[in-house]
């Protein structure tokens, strides 16, 4: 079991009184892991995702991360939110809500800005995160004149360029044609063996093998109803079909070569 | 009739969306090669400004019109499409103008030497050499000041327009919501249009006026509760990636010798103004 990075006790969260989110999680994520986070609509999956990055905190239990507990208090401390925001990044389902500047350029170093790295750094890497993303023609778009493949790769750009060691991703290939899907994944897989650790939420059953070792399933009583290895959970199509997350058609598909 | 009433505002949508794409596009020429697009936004903005102040206060035709020749030959330096140019300055605002300096012509508003005299409804009136000075004054001072603002707007990206404000001290902070105003308007504006869309795919045209402003009504109050939405999941989308309140941004801009002798051209010819100003005097 490598290192514990993340470590949640009987964590629940509501937005309101009358609606439940998540309900007594108890996780341990382990630095360098790739883990899937499945579940049908509203399971609770983006939810994990904004309490991991410390956006939202548990309405009761505990996260513990970077050898404290995630609370208000502790990310008014600026010294461990700069320490926390420099070794988490969050790639948002929509792109959109990532991408708020006027123009490409500046909404991919907005956060090295803010978490204070030197100027001619950040134009370094920025070159470099341009270049490796084949992005560099789009740096001066605004970001309403983007494609959403475009946009997916930018708001990914946006968070590798702070270089986290956690990287949470929430849909990150919904809605993307198969290029652009083969392209995140790319960097995804070349994050991992850099020893990044990999946390996200999918519904894309067809990428979760390839990029995730571990797979927690969710179930619409908001908890983690199954963990397992990638291929455990896959091949199980009768407990896939029965928490809605593959049809009975498609797996009559699934095994055609 | 009610066709018209739901055509109203779709168009109206449709239009704004366009001018937003428009305003985008016209980007291309900013983005493009040119003597204005290379220079440094700041001494650029200064340099315009000085140039502004000059066709200000400048009380000659003929050094109004020396600025617009500056102006024209900035235009073709900075690969604008002169026909373009002109299309954008010379109509319009100006000729908006000329229906408001007409009546300076006449003796009634600016007595003087008469050129033109002729009798309307029996009283005598003339058109005077002081009022055609003071009319084609104001409109070459237009014509100047119009055609400075589109050139500056023409080869400078709004954002960089935005950056520049900062030279003037306005607070980051302000700067920043403006552009990120400016995003998410079109953004909402998508949506709004979408809306729309998709109420006229399931019900066809709006078919009464009651019914048209009560699908407006309680499309204000969802575009109202997303844009509510938008802005905490954005606010969030900061706060991830280390934003404290304090915004921090990079500086870009670098001078070079022709921002300085752009901006010591510009500060000769607000100086001459001024001179000629008090010779002429």
């Amino acid at each position: 079991m490598p290192e514990p990075l993340y470590t949640l006790k009987d964590v629940s969260f509501s937005y309101s009184e009358n609606i439940l989110a998540l309900n007594g999680l108890d996780l341990t994520i382990g630095k360098g892991e790739r883990i899937a986070l499945i579940g049908a609509n509203g399971t609770g999956k983006s939810t994990l995702l904004g309490l991991l990055d410390a956006l939202q905190f548990p309405s009761s239990g505990t996260i513990e991360a970077l050898g404290r507990t995630l609370t208000e208090r502790a990310m008014n401390d600026a010294a461990f939110q700069r320490q926390f925001r420099s070794a988490v990044g969050f790639v948002f389902q929509n792109p959109d809500i990532q991408l708020f500047c006027p123009t490409v350029r500046e909404d991919i170093i907005f956060g090295p800005l803010q978490l204070g790295v030197d100027k001619t750094e950040i134009v370094r890497k920025l070159d470099e995160i341009a270049s490796r993303l084949r992005i560099a023609h789009l740096l001066d778009r605004s970001p309403f004149q983007l494609s959403i493949g475009e946009k997916k790769k930018i708001a990914v750009a946006s968070v590798l360029i702070i270089a986290p060691d956690v990287l949470l991703l929430d849909e990150p290939t919904a809605g993307l044609d198969p290029r652009t899907t083969r392209d995140i994944m790319d960097v995804l897989d070349e994050e991992h063996s850099k020893g990044k650790t990999i946390i996200m939420a999918t519904h894309d059953l067809h990428i979760v093998e390839e990029i995730a070792d571990t797979v927690h399933v969710f179930g619409s009583d908001k908890k983690i109803i199954r963990s397992g290895t990638a291929e455990e959970i896959l091949t199980d199509h009768i407990f896939l079909q029965e928490n809605n997350l593959m049809h009975s058609h498609v797996s009559r598909y699934l095994h055609q070569k | 009739m009610q066709k018209k009433t739901s055509g109203f505002f779709e168009r109206t949508l449709e239009d704004i969306v366009s001018l937003l794409i428009e305003s985008v596009s016209r980007d291309e020429i900013a983005r493009g090669k040119g003597f204005l697009q290379g220079c440094d936004p700041r001494f650029k903005l200064m340099s315009v400004a000085l140039l502004l102040a000059s066709a200000l206060v400048s009380k000659n035709s003929e050094g109004l019109c020396a600025i617009y020749l500056v102006v024209i030959v900035l235009t073709l330096l900075s690969s604008v499409r002169l026909s373009f140019f002109l299309k954008r300055t010379l109509f319009f605002i100006p000729i908006f103008s000329l229906f408001i300096v007409f009546p300076a012509i006449f003796n009634f508003v600016t007595p003087g030497e008469p050129v033109v005299s002729f009798t309307l409804f029996g009283i005598g009136s003339s058109i005077t050499r002081q009022g055609l000075g003071s009319a084609g004054i104001l409109l070459l001072r237009v014509l100047d000041s119009v055609s400075l603002a589109v050139l500056l707007v023409l080869t400078t990206q709004q954002h960089i327009i935005l950056k520049v404000l900062r030279v003037f001290r306005v607070p980051q902070l302000f700067i920043m919501t403006i552009g990120m105003t400016w995003r998410y308007i079109y953004l909402l504006l998508d949506i709004v249009q979408n809306t729309f869309l998709a109420i006229r795919s399931r019900v066809g045209y709006v078919t009464s006026s009651k019914t048209g402003r009560r699908v407006i009504g309680a499309n204000l109050g969802t575009l109202w509760l997303k844009s509510w939405r938008l802005q905490n999941q954005v606010y969030d989308a900061m706060i991830s990636r280390g934003y404290t309140g304090e915004p921090r941004v990079l500086d870009e801009f670098g001078a070079h010798a022709v921002d300085f002798i752009l901006l010591a051209i510009s500060t000769i010819i607000f100086t001459g103004t001024l001179c000629l100003n008090r010779y002429i005097r």
